[in-house]
């Protein structure tokens, strides 16, 4: 063995450098600290380091060094594996491990760290089988059967060390070997090598479960084990034959479920197992850390499935089993505060892995006493979780662990036919009383009560991040409405008859608060807490009232729940359809006040009471109450309301098996209850839009409220029907208030809403009239505006620059109403604008924020429109916004600002601008003008038939906006993001037109792909080798060498070379890096040969060179020529990875 | 059918410096007056107190003359001054003692306005007395008046 030369310098250099590590920061110098680490990393790259390191850990007593030896073995012994001796790696691990159990005072990070070395020759050496576990698991239980507490612990380390190395290439360490290999390492380990470990664990769990009395250094040693066999039972089996892509996709997944391998059945499917988790539950439950984890190992084995289960009624049994066990722990337990999410996760976990008929197998009794016990869980989950909102706890385990128990109900009730009708209807009522319960104020509720009975209340400030209880809760809120759903009897009238008391009372509430204001005039002194309590259990009413009745599903018409259909369906017989009518149409009225008020459809009186809720606040708002009102109560409703009226409004009979008379009596098309409600819709959209202005969220549902009413033809005919509605669309267009001090966004939404009504059916006439009215203004003021011959001068007064901003978001906002059947004319009417915005261009280029949202207008219009217009309207389009371009490079090259934010407004120009290229470009892969265009692309190479392409425009466009970025403007990682996004594209769609661009174009894209490529983060630098392969298969399609083209892909070559062979990238990467490789490769031959030569020719060392060379030489072996032909780029992609983990880390040895 | 209300021929003679605007009308980038400062709005948000409380807007604006940062919290029923702004370009004629001259529209010349402090100032300096040509953008509101960009002047 080589003598350590110089072992002690080396020694001593090592400790100091530790020592300035380790100092407090204001001891040394950054520069200092520089050195240090350079010390240690150069030391860990240093050759064949083992006998010196071997030396240091015989000898060095500081911790820090050790622990750096430790790595630096591991390192080299990955590096170097190929040129080392099987039995000197062999006397590595045993002198490593020895090392290891003859100083049991070894800092634990310095343990871990050998351990780790040894887990990762042992990983390391199962790929050429040099190594074997066998003898490692003998050893191991040998240690285990010593009964000396320290040593069991090493025991542990060594098995935790080794699983977590083969468990996953996440948390393997990085010894640049491919996934291939890490996932078949894995498979071998899973069988065989795991199994023994969950052997050697549960013995010790047996062993300890035994003992009476533990002592705390015992106990110590059971909870490793314990967390061991969490981690076997956490073990993410890897199926056979599964592809490297998927490995990496299969590992990314959180919350494992257990899906052991057949070889595991005898194991795992011994009852003897699951009872020695319930027992060694049991015996430490009291211990908060170590029942997190026996309760997961119990939640582990209640998620198995997988072909572990030779067949269903191995499966009953088995869930029998757990069922049994599970009630047996909780039942006359008083449940930590603890055990709490890991009960919960037992329970969702076998709901939701076990199958249905699984679940019904189960004996009667055992089944109705699993869904008491749950019944009883989730209540009492619900009120501490109630509990811990009010002491504002920071860990909400209570809040988790409902949460999961309502999912569960979600998931046993959504398929509730598997199981006897009505099971779940008791259940489902109790479970939705506590939960109304506890959002109710006293005395129906507990709202704000701690366990001592204090009602808390404070009031906290709130900002605009913080999301909406609608949507914060609505997971709990879907669960809840499900379960009423089931128990509609009971919860329909349950709610309705909350909602309506708490109606009547905040109007008498708002009736004293009246009288009182009117009697004293001093709105100081009114007490708001009845009226606060008031508005949070309408809140929460009206939130559990709309997840009941509608759904809000993306995208699809909502249909009403069959449940509720159902249920309104089977009291029809006893309702009277004209009270029902008279219950609606009067929302002013009390509704117990109307005659026979019970025998109305209940379904249509909970939405008459939330209406109720409605009129009470638009009378208060009448009677300038406002300030007194609740905005988010107003929010809820114009919630709700556009949420029913999406499910409800002109329900179409054709879409449901069976119809409720009474809901299509009053909902349905042509009724007289469908217009009436649409007009009193409408005319609480107005007044909203009126007093509460100031109120932007609320503001913004009332407009999206609009928005549903007409975005649907059926719904808009009846719209346009109203006189309110023209009074609104004449109010916006004469820009009077208080509609024009609504906020920019709700502007747009209304504006939009206007358009789309303009599209419902009306007679010629009334069309013309309504576009005279609604769009007409807009243009008129506009141009009389502009066309004014002092605009020039009076282009900077406040009116005008307010108009123009004005028209400039209402332009926006017809954009956004772009649908297919509209686009035609949509188009026409913004193109003329859009030729005046170039005007304005000019003149307001002093006023960024101006030019900002003429850019923007044109960004939405692009956006919205270019992918249904046709070749010339298209054309049209491009050339406009190709004219916006050379304006605002004009008005802005060699433009200087010193105010603050002049960085920020060109960022926000140029990020639009390329926004604005990117919607031209997509033009390219969406387009829906028509079916002719979308099949060109297979006769032609697409753009390469038309004159003009979108390619020609964006580049055009590219080339005016490069000059304007920056560095600096890069740094904005979104602009960064966009900008190589673009280029991308480009290169992707149109490498044709690369060649042809302009030189200084040419340079700068060039120069923009390097920086790319080399000095951004790895997501720009796979976008930009990805744009290499397609330029490098355009210059071996034209065959021209010496263009600039070619040429510049000859210095590519070197730089995706260098990057693979000779730097450390991340995996990820080497796909994309090898693509672009291989096609330059074809192209430059005789450069890459040149590349290989000078790297051997740096060779000193004669084994090193011999398997480089070799290593290059399989490199290329199946794909001799080159040629660009996918399958030999296919194995070229597949050599490379070995090239990679084979010399990958030799090139990197100093 | 011109709109009677608009009346855009008007001169701005005796027109008030600002004019008031509701809080929750005003607009990121646009201008509001803050601690009796113009300023340009970099950040609006809106909090509330309690759930059911009214909206409260948060605006953070920075002077447009001096750069500093103010910051200011109202109910957004409230009304806020917005000072009337005006940028103008002009043709910059000759520099003396500090002091640009420049070339209005109507070919008169003002002599009244400082060269700005830092960078634009210097390369306002440096330009000039290289010989070429350029256009300064001039801000105005609330009575003060400041050079706030440069440029060359298009062939």
């Amino acid at each position: 063995m080589m003598a350590a030369v110089g072992a002690p310098e080396v020694i001593s250099q090592l400790e100091s450098a530790a020592k300035v590590l380790m100092a407090p920061p204001s001891m040394v110098s950054t520069e200092q600290r520089q050195h240090a680490e350079h010390i240690f990393l150069s030391f860990r790259k240093s050759k064949s380091p083992f006998a010196i390191c071997k030396h240091i850990l015989e000898t060095s007593k500081v911790d820090y060094v050790l622990f750096q030896a430790a790595t630096a073995i591991m390192e080299a012994v990955v590096r170097e594996w190929i040129l080392l001796e099987k039995n000197s790696i062999e006397s590595l691990r045993t002198f490593l491990l020895t090392y290891v159990l003859q100083r049991p005072n070894l800092q634990k990070y310095v343990r871990e760290q050998i351990l780790l070395a040894v887990a990762v020759i042992v990983k390391r050496g199962s790929l050429d089988k040099s190594i074997n576990c066998k003898s490692i698991f003998h050893e191991v239980s040998q240690l285990i059967s010593s009964g000396n507490p320290t040593v069991q612990t090493l025991a542990c380390s060594i098995l935790t060390a080794l699983l977590s190395e083969f468990s996953s290439s996440s948390k393997t360490s990085n010894i640049g070997l491919s996934m291939e290999f890490h996932g078949s390492c894995k498979r071998i380990f899973q069988e065989d090598d795991l199994r023994q470990i969950f052997m050697l664990t549960m013995e010790v769990l047996q062993e300890f479960s035994r003992r009476e009395n533990l002592n705390a250094q015992m106990s110590c040693v059971f909870q490793r084990y314990l967390a061991l066999a969490n981690q076997v039972l956490s073990w993410n089996f890897l199926p056979p034959n599964l592809g490297r892509h998927y490995i990496a996709m299969f590992e990314a997944t959180q919350n494992v479920m257990l899906k052991p391998t057949e070889s595991w059945r005898e194991t795992l499917l011994d009852h003897r197992v699951m009872d020695l988790f319930f027992t060694v539950h049991r015996k430490i439950r009291e211990d908060s850390d170590m029942a997190q984890d026996s309760l997961q190992c119990l939640a582990q084995l209640a998620s198995m499935h997988g072909p572990i289960f030779p067949d269903e009624s191995a499966q009953v049994t088995y869930l029998a089993h757990l069922v049994e066990g599970l009630l047996n722990m909780i039942n006359g337990i008083e449940i930590e505060d603890s055990e709490a999410v890991g009960i919960s996760n037992i329970i969702s976990n076998l709901i939701s892995t076990f199958p249905r008929s699984v679940l019904t197998a189960l004996p009667n009794e055992l089944f109705a006493s699993f869904i008491n016990c749950l019944t009883l869980l989730t209540c009492s989950f619900g009120r501490s979780a109630a509990l811990e909102e009010v002491l504002d706890k920071d860990d909400m385990v209570y809040m988790e662990a409902y949460d999961k128990l309502l999912e569960s109900w979600l998931t046993l009730v959504q398929e509730d036919e598997h199981f006897p009708r009505g099971c779940f209807v008791q259940p489902a009522v109790q479970v939705f009383n506590s939960y109304i319960q506890c959002h109710l104020a006293a005395p129906d509720g507990t709202r704000n009560l701690t366990a001592n009975g204090v009602a808390s209340h404070e009031e906290e400030e709130i900002n605009e991040l913080q999301e909406d209880d609608r949507e914060l809760f609505s997971d709990q809120l879907a669960s809840i409405g499900m379960l009423g759903r089931i128990a509609a009897d009971h919860c329909i009238p349950l709610l309705t008859g909350l909602l309506e008391d708490r109606v009547t009372r905040l109007h008498g509430q708002l009736q004293r608060h009246q009288q009182h204001l009117m009697a004293s005039a001093d709105p100081g002194t009114v007490e708001r807490k009845v009226l606060d309590d008031l508005y949070e259990d309408i809140h929460w009413l009206i939130l559990v009232s709309g997840y009941l009745l509608a759904d809000d599903p993306q995208g699809e018409t909502p249909l009403i729940p069959s449940e509720v259909m159902e249920y309104s369906i089977k009291h029809s017989t006893e309702v009277d359809i004209n009270t029902t009518l008279q219950l609606l149409g009067s929302p002013g009225e009390k509704a117990t006040s109307i005659p026979g008020c019970n025998r109305t459809d209940s379904v249509i009186r909970l939405l008459s009471a939330v209406l109720r809720t409605s009129e009470v606040e638009s009378r208060a708002t009448r009677a300038s109450l406002t300030e007194l009102l609740s905005p988010q109560m107003g929010k809820d409703i114009v919630w709700f309301l556009r949420r029913w009226a999406k499910t409800y409004l002109l329900v179409d009979e054709k879409l449901y098996g069976q119809i409720s008379m009474p809901l299509s009596t009053a909902f349905g098309a042509d009724t007289e209850g469908a217009q009436w409600i649409v007009g009193y819709l409408l005319e609480k959209v107005i007044n909203n839009l009126s007093v509460w202005s100031s109120e932007p969220e609320l503001a913004n549902d009332t407009v999206e409220l609009l928005v549903t009413l007409v975005e649907k033809r059926e719904r808009a005919n009846i719209v346009v029907q109203c006189e309110n509605w023209w009074n609104l669309a004449k109010q916006f267009a004469s820009r009077s208030p208080p509609l024009h001090m609504l906020s920019s966004t709700v502007q747009r939404t209304l504006m939009k809403a206007l358009v789309l009504g303009g599209f419902a059916h009306m007679d010629s006439d009334t069309k013309q009239q309504y576009w005279a009215e609604v769009l007409h203004p807009l243009q008129q003021r506009f141009l009389n505006l502009i066309n004014q011959e002092n605009f020039a001068q009076i282009c900077q007064e406040e009116a005008v620059k307010q108009e123009i901003v004005a028209t400039l978001e209402a332009l926006c906002g017809i954009a956004e109403a772009t649908q297919i059947d509209n686009v035609a004319s949509l188009f026409s009417f913004l193109m003329d604008f859009l030729s005046s915005c170039i005007g304005l261009m000019e003149v307001y280029r002093n006023s960024p924020e101006t030019v900002n949202l003429i850019i923007e207008v044109f960004v939405e219009v692009a956006h919205k429109q270019i992918c249904y217009l046709g070749e010339t309207k298209s054309m049209k389009l491009y050339e406009v916004c190709l004219t916006l371009l050379q304006v605002y490079s004009k008005n802005n090259l060699g433009r200087k600002r010193l105010d603050v934010a002049a960085e920020e407004d060109q960022y926000q120009d140029l990020l639009l601008i390329m926004e604005l290229l990117t919607n031209l470009l997509s033009k390219e892969f969406i387009d829906f003008s028509d079916t002719d265009e979308v099949f060109r692309g297979q006769e032609q190479s697409s753009g390469a038939g038309r004159a003009v392409s979108a390619a020609d425009v964006v580049l055009y466009g590219v080339n005016i906006v490069l000059p304007l970025m920056s560095q600096d403007l890069l740094k904005f990682p979104s602009l960064c993001n966009q900008y190589y996004k673009l280029i991308t594209f480009i290169c992707e769609i149109f490498p044709e037109k690369i060649p042809q661009l302009p030189e200084e174009l040419f340079k700068s894209l060039m120069c923009s792909l390097e920086l790319g490529m080399t000095s951004m983060s790895s997501e720009i630098s796979q976008l930009c080798l990805e744009a290499l392969s397609p330029l490098a298969e355009q210059c071996a399609k034209t065959q021209e060498k010496d263009t600039p083209l070619f040429i510049a892909t000859r210095h590519f070559l070197k730089l995706v070379f260098d990057m693979l062979v000779l730097q450390k990238h991340n995996t990820e990467m080497t796909v994309a890096a090898g693509e672009a490789l291989y096609t330059l490769v074809c192209l430059h031959q005789v450069e890459y040969l040149e590349l290989v030569e000078t790297l051997l020719s740096n060779q000193r060392d004669a084994v090193i060179y011999q398997r480089l060379a070799d290593a290059f030489n399989s490199l290329t072996a199946s794909s001799t020529p080159p040629t660009m032909d996918r399958k030999q780029k296919v194995a070229f992609l597949k050599s490379l990875e070995e090239f990679v983990a084979n010399v990958g880390g030799l090139l990197c040895v100093k | 059918m011109a709109d009677p209300d608009l009346d855009f021929t008007s001169g701005d003679a005796g027109a008030s410096t600002t004019f008031p605007m509701q809080c929750s009308a005003l607009r990121k980038n646009g201008f509001v007056v803050l601690k009796g400062r113009p300023c340009k709005i970099v950040e609006m948000s809106t909090s509330k107190t309690g759930k059911h409380g009214h909206a409260k807007v948060h605006l953070v604006g920075i002077d447009i003359f001096s750069n500093k940062k103010y910051e200011d919290i109202c109910p957004s029923t409230h009304n806020m001054d917005v000072p009337n702004t005006k940028r103008n370009d002009y043709q910059v004629v000759d520099i003396s003692e500090g002091f640009l001259s420049l070339m209005m529209d109507n070919g008169d010349v003002r002599e009244d306005l400082r060269v700005p402090e830092g960078d634009l100032g210097k390369e306002i300096e440096s330009k000039f007395a290289a010989g070429e040509e350029m256009l300064v953008t001039v801000l105005s509101a609330m009575g003060e008046e400041s050079a706030v960009a440069v440029k060359p002047m298009t062939k």
